[in-house]
Formats: structure tokens, sequence, C-alpha cells
């Protein structure tokens, strides 16, 4: 069966989304630009939700920033196939650094999304879950199903860093975060505890 | 105090536990000095620069204060970094930047970015300071941090290569 066949009939970003929220309590998740951060305000916005509007690959670091400097907070991002292909190297530093309170969430598409549907390498095969195992990253696994992501997310908060690959398909997102940056950040902060210093 | 000295002495003055980096030559000698002698600063390694500005950012989120470390050829790869997450955010970062391509520079390949350095970052509006002698190098990193982490504006503290010759 090709890549291309395993993903017919599985879920789509949406659903998975909902998945993930469902999943990982009061986590703070951090989602990568465009259609990753669309779904993750449709299935459930909440203020420990951080919305990247541009900055695309830098999700994972992001998120591993928030992971070293709040440990005692659960965090998870949401990134694409295509967004994480142009940060490769974050792979590396999860599997450096491994903060045990992390997990990436990749959700694979096989194609750019958000600008038209260009495939990626990973429509023809390329295992981000393979990279990230060959970079340190011992909890590493591809899924695809809603139950098998379920699952693999309940073993992994806490228990990091991990890196889920969940082959999903493309859904037409039907909302958009708030356009505020600021606000965002100063939303997610407070959620979190933070003062600005 | 010698210039790595004076780095290391104003990015914890300014409250920065957190440094996340890429390695230069010069900036080894203030690594070093991290590791012997602040043992309460956290140093990250990046594999890339606008890494290293991403996870800096999500420090910062966490309610930490960043620095980030780098050769000036690292703040071409940076930009996108700066300009469509730090900067629009109001997420603001110490950045020390070893200069390449100034005064002193045998490396042709050096040159371009090292010669456009304070042109870019004025033309998406960070603020730098240079670090003008071994003895005034402490407080150039002290006020570049005061700037960045008041404003929430990252600001710049450039170490010019005629500094770290020395």
């Amino acid at each position: 069966m090709s890549a291309a066949e395993a993903v017919d009939g599985a879920m789509t970003r949406l659903e998975a989304t909902r998945v993930v929220v469902a999943h990982v309590g009061d986590a703070a998740i951090v989602a990568s630009l465009g259609h990753p951060a669309y779904d993750l305000f449709a299935a459930g916005d909440r203020p420990r939700n951080f919305y990247t509007w541009g900055s695309m690959g830098l999700a994972s670091s992001v998120g591993v920033g928030i992971a070293l400097a709040r440990p005692d907070v659960p965090v998870v991002v949401l990134d694409g196939d295509g967004s994480l292909l142009m940060n490769l190297g974050s792979l590396a530093t999860i599997g450096l650094l491994r903060p045990r309170n992390f997990v990436l969430v990749v959700m694979d598409n096989e194609q750019y999304g958000t600008t038209g549907g260009q495939r990626t390498p990973t429509s023809l095969g390329a295992d981000l879950a393979a990279a990230a195992a060959a970079l340190r990253v011992d909890a590493a696994a591809t899924v695809v199903t809603p139950e098998a992501l379920g699952a693999v997310l309940d073993g992994a908060i806490g228990a990091g860093p991990a890196v889920i690959v969940a082959k999903v398909t493309e859904s037409a997102p039907a909302a958009k975060p708030p356009l505020d940056c600021e606000m965002l950040k100063q939303r997610f902060m407070s959620a979190l505890g933070q003062t600005e210093s | 105090m010698s210039w790595p000295a004076g780095v290391c002495a104003g990015t914890h003055a300014a409250g920065c536990r957190d440094v996340v980096y890429v390695p230069d030559n010069p900036l080894s000698h203030v690594l070093k000095i991290f590791e012997a002698e602040y043992r309460d600063v956290r140093l990250l390694l990046a594999t890339r620069e606008e890494e290293a500005f991403g996870i800096a950012a999500g420090l910062y989120l966490g309610g930490r204060r960043p620095a980030v470390m780098l050769q000036s050829s690292g703040l071409g790869n940076s930009l996108n970094a700066l300009t469509s997450l730090l900067i629009p955010y109001r997420i603001p970062a110490l950045i020390v930047v070893s200069m390449r391509g100034d005064d002193g520079e045998w490396n042709s390949a050096q040159m371009p970015m090292g010669r456009a350095v304070r042109s870019i970052l004025d033309a998406i509006g960070i603020g730098h300071v240079t670090a003008e002698s071994a003895e005034t190098t402490q407080a150039a990193v002290e006020r570049g941090a005061q700037m960045a982490f008041d404003t929430r504006m990252s600001c710049a503290c450039l170490l010019p290569k005629r500094l770290t010759a020395q």
C-alpha cells in the first residue's frame, strides 16, 4: 500500500486536533501557522493555546522553549509536515535537550495544505517519526486513527519528549484565531500565571 | 575585565539565565566563562539561528528573559523569526552578535552580511548598541538588555571583530 492510500479513510486534521484537545488536559498548546492554528481554534479555543501567525517551522522550537521555562506545564505542539521539514534540526534539539514535558504532534497531510496542496516528501514515504527516532527522540510513533492518537498521547504527556506523527487528511478550516498577536501572547502568558518581566 | 567576562556579567546582571546559542569562535570564550563561573545560567545549543530565536520566544512566554548569542552571519538566518514572531508579538530577547565582516575581516564571504548588519537591524526596527572596548562591554550588554525587556522589542549588542580579536 502506498502512503497516499494509507491516508484514505483516516482521520481529518480537524478530527485529530479535537482528539489532541480532548486528551491533553490543561497543557499549553502551540500551533503552527495556517491550517493547524485554524483547526486548533475551531477544535477548542482556550487561553493556554498559543497561535503563531508567521515563523513557519518554529512552532516546535517555541514549544521547546516553553517546556524548558516551565517544566511543571505539559506542552503540546501542533505542527505540520511541511513546517517541520522547514526546521528539521528541531528534532535534533529535542533529542538533545529531552524535555520530559514536551510532545510534538505532526499533522502529516503529506501536503502544504495552507498554500494550495503542493505535495511534501512525506507523500512519497519520507518518515518523520523515523527521523525523530534517529535523532534520539525515543518516543516516536506514527498513528493513523483517532483511537491510536489518543492512546499514544495519554502515554506521552509527562513522559516525553515524544514525537507523534498523525497521518491526516486535509480538512478545510472553518475558523481563524484572532489576529492581535500581542493579545494572543498576553492571554497565553496570563493563563500560565506569567507576568512579563 | 576581559570582553568575554563583560558579556557574561552584563547578561547575568540583566537577569538572563537562559542563553540560546549557535557556536562561534569568539563566543566560545563567553560560553567557557558561563560554564565555569555562572552555574545558574543555562546554555542551550540550537542547530540554526532561526531555531534559537524560536526557542528564545518560548522561554519568554514561559516567564524567562532569554539571550540569543550568534555570529553576524547568522542574522540572515534569523530574519523570519524576528520579523514574523518576536517583533509582532512583542517578545523580546537580548541578542549578542559576534561581528564578522567589519574592521579586520579577511574572509570575503563574510563581508556582505557583516557590512549590512546595522542597516538590517534598523530596517526591521531592532535597536542595537556596540561594545566599543573590553572595559565598556558589560555596560553595553546591560543597556541592550534593558532596552529589550523594558520596551519588549529585542535589542542587539554588537561585538566588533576589533574587540573580540583582543
